[in-house]
């Protein structure tokens, strides 16, 4: 056998070793349960590029096995041009089989947003800039962290407190914790927000705007996800510290998450269907509780 | 004498002065304002603990007294021998104000768009501030003892005023109770008229009992109570003549107005200097592409738009003061461009926390562009210390 034959066969064994990793981590399964409460987060993903629709496949392919009915949205839902056609083009097209299977998509807005965004009806947000819902015994509250004003803060607050769920979910675009080099962490924003989550027993907390995935080690009792890589994508950024529990600057992913009682599972996913970082959260226990 | 020497003994001649004026009135803002950004990108953890805990004690109270002031230079300057004596003196640069805040604002929405924030948009009344202490200290030093002087001076308060009014009016994060604000606030002018009527000399009863009522309207209709002293500030005695723009009172001097200056004059720049800190401290990495449009805007859009609102102006049969020209309105208007103290104060009184008011802010700060352009197109068109 000559040398470059010798490269070949080497080059398939390597091929097919990785193909069967790769089917491997596509495997690794969330619980899946059927009473538990499924959704997928994306962040920073109205480009309308291709990207943003890869991405999307992803989500759909996902959706057929772990049918989640819920994606939550991080904010920066669309870049550049905001007119009817973007919103076809950036929302309607990419996510349009996910739509079309009931999928129900509750969006936060990010610095790239359109205030008018809050009325487009499948974002679901009802005109309101901030909002709350719940899922089965998941408490969810969208915020505008564009503009942290005191009547936010007193709603989230009193929000909070109030909520009667095991959990407690709050997603917006500019995180509290980041290792991302281009923007990092919103520390104005955390030294308003942290205090009140904290005070409230709030679990977990997804937002976007660095264009990565990261999970943050908890801070203060509370798990912290960026997930702003949906369409956007800022190669290389990640810097991790010692904050940084998993990190992936490589590829686009989105989230898909899968609360089931008293435990939260969580997967990031790439572009390429790839399982980047897996894992699960078991509810903290509150002084409340 | 020689071009060169009158040159000379004009730099001497308003030299001292200007340098006093300097050190007294913008040398702690600026400071403020830099170890504000120095703090907020190595410790901001504290910085905004700092800065949030005392913000009301500073933007919504202490600042009273630096709008109060401002207003003092304007209540002496209609009067006899003022630089905005008489009053139709007023018009050209009030009709530029329109176009002076107009088209920047314009310009502003569209480059948001053109940079892709369009969530900056709420935004827009920062493009109609101009500083006023800034942009008369660049004004004096192109142009010394000058009829642009007042002009300016005009524009800005018009400008600046149509600013607090956006403000007032297009605050989304606002909610107004106007009637009963008027309603209190016609007592506290009430309050303030009876003391003129009374007689009544030292300055204390108009500022504690008329401006606190003031105080209390503005904050209970909704509207900046930083501004509860500018209508009670009319009311207090003051002298005949004015000794000339941003010319300290004596401390000698008798009349209310004037005690009520010597009084606040170096407690207002400490409040400038906390002011620059608790406003100025931006976190370089939150900034975007947006952070660009404020200051492109203001830089583009003010001599536009002070060249088409006179423009108007003399083709609505007004006239320009003696010596002022097309040039000399292009220099003004490169100054005009600084927001700074106004600018935060709209910019941060508009914005809560958060990357739009910390972008914003950046962007009020590099409207100082406005003073080197200034300088710069000044010395191309031969302007004041530039001319032959």
């Amino acid at each position: 056998m000559t040398n470059s034959r010798y490269r070949i066969v080497a080059a398939l064994i390597l091929a097919a070793a990785l193909a069967a990793a790769d089917l491997l981590a596509q495997a690794a399964p969330l619980p899946n349960r059927a009473d538990s409460l499924k959704f997928a987060a994306i962040g920073d993903n109205g480009t309308g590029d291709r990207p943003q629709y890869e991405v999307a496949q992803q989500m759909t392919k996902v959706h057929a096995t772990f049918p989640f009915d819920l994606v939550i949205m991080l904010g920066d839902n669309m870049y550049g041009g905001q007119s009817p056609s973007d919103y076809v083009k950036k929302f309607e097209q990419p996510y349009a089989a996910l739509l079309a299977a009931g999928v129900k998509f509750q969006a936060s807005i990010g610095n790239h947003d359109r205030p008018d965004q809050v009325s487009y009806k499948p974002y679901n947000m009802n005109g309101q800039r901030y909002y709350t819902y719940a899922r089965n015994n998941v408490r969810f509250f969208a915020l505008d962290s564009n503009q942290m004003d005191q009547r936010q803060l007193q709603w989230i607050d009193t929000s909070l407190k109030n909520a009667r769920e095991d959990w407690k979910i709050c997603y917006f675009h500019h995180p509290l914790y980041s290792n991302a080099a281009r923007h990092g962490a919103a520390i104005d924003l955390r030294v308003l927000l942290e205090p009140i989550f904290v005070r409230n027993g709030v679990n977990v907390v997804f937002s976007g705007h660095d264009h990565v995935y990261e999970r943050i080690k908890p801070q203060k009792g509370i798990y912290y996800f960026v997930s702003g890589a949906g369409g956007q994508l800022r190669k290389g950024n990640m810097d991790p510290s010692d904050e940084t529990a998993a990190s992936f600057d490589r590829d686009q992913s989105f989230m898909a998450v899968e609360v089931a009682g008293s435990e939260m599972y969580f997967e990031s996913i790439s572009r390429t269907g790839q399982i980047v970082d897996s894992g699960v959260i078991r509810r903290q226990t509150r002084t409340n509780d | 004498m020689t071009d060169d020497q009158r040159r000379i003994r004009r730099w001497r001649f308003s030299f001292p002065h200007l340098s006093r004026f300097a050190l007294e009135h913008l040398l702690l803002l600026p400071l403020g304002a830099a170890v504000a950004l120095v703090w907020a990108n190595v410790r901001p953890e504290s910085y905004y603990r700092v800065t949030y805990a005392i913000a009301f004690a500073v933007n919504d109270v202490a600042m009273v007294f630096f709008f109060a002031l401002m207003t003092k230079e304007v209540v002496e300057a209609t009067a006899p021998g003022g630089v905005l004596h008489p009053g139709r003196r007023a018009w050209p640069p009030v009709v530029a104000s329109i176009g002076a805040t107009v088209v920047p604002a314009l310009l502003y929405f569209r480059a948001i768009d053109v940079l892709e924030e369009p969530m900056l948009s709420v935004g827009w009344p920062v493009s109609f501030a101009t500083d006023l202490a800034f942009g008369y200290f660049i004004a004096r030093v192109i142009f010394g003892l000058h009829p642009a002087i007042p002009f300016l001076i005009l524009l800005a308060i018009a400008s600046d005023l149509l600013g607090f009014l956006a403000l007032a009016l297009f605050n989304p994060l606002q909610e107004l109770h106007l009637a009963a604000g008027a309603l209190i606030m016609a007592v506290a002018i009430g309050l303030a008229f009876a003391l003129r009527r009374a007689g009544v000399r030292s300055f204390w009863p108009y500022l504690i009992v008329a401006g606190s009522v003031s105080w209390f309207a503005l904050f209970w209709s909704g509207l900046h109570p930083a501004l509860a002293l500018v209508p009670i500030l009319p009311f207090l005695p003051h002298a005949a003549r004015d000794p000339g723009f941003f010319v300290d009172a004596r401390p000698s001097a008798r009349d209310a107005l004037s005690q009520f200056e010597v009084f606040w004059r170096y407690p207002v720049q400490l409040t400038l200097f906390f002011f620059g800190l608790v406003n100025a401290g931006v976190p370089l990495r939150a900034l975007e592409p947006g952070t660009w449009a404020l200051p492109i805007a203001v830089i583009i859009g003010k001599p536009i738009g002070v060249l088409l609102g006179v423009g108007a102006a003399l083709a609505a049969g007004l006239h320009l003061p003696h010596k002022v020209g097309w040039r000399e309105l292009i220099v003004v208007s490169f100054t005009a461009a600084i927001g700074f103290t106004f600018g935060l104060f709209i910019g941060t009184a508009l914005l809560p926390a958060g990357q739009l008011r910390s972008e914003t802010s950046m962007g009020v700060l590099l409207s100082l562009i406005g003073a080197p352009l200034a300088f710069v197109a000044a010395k191309l068109l031969r302007v004041g210390r530039f001319g032959r």
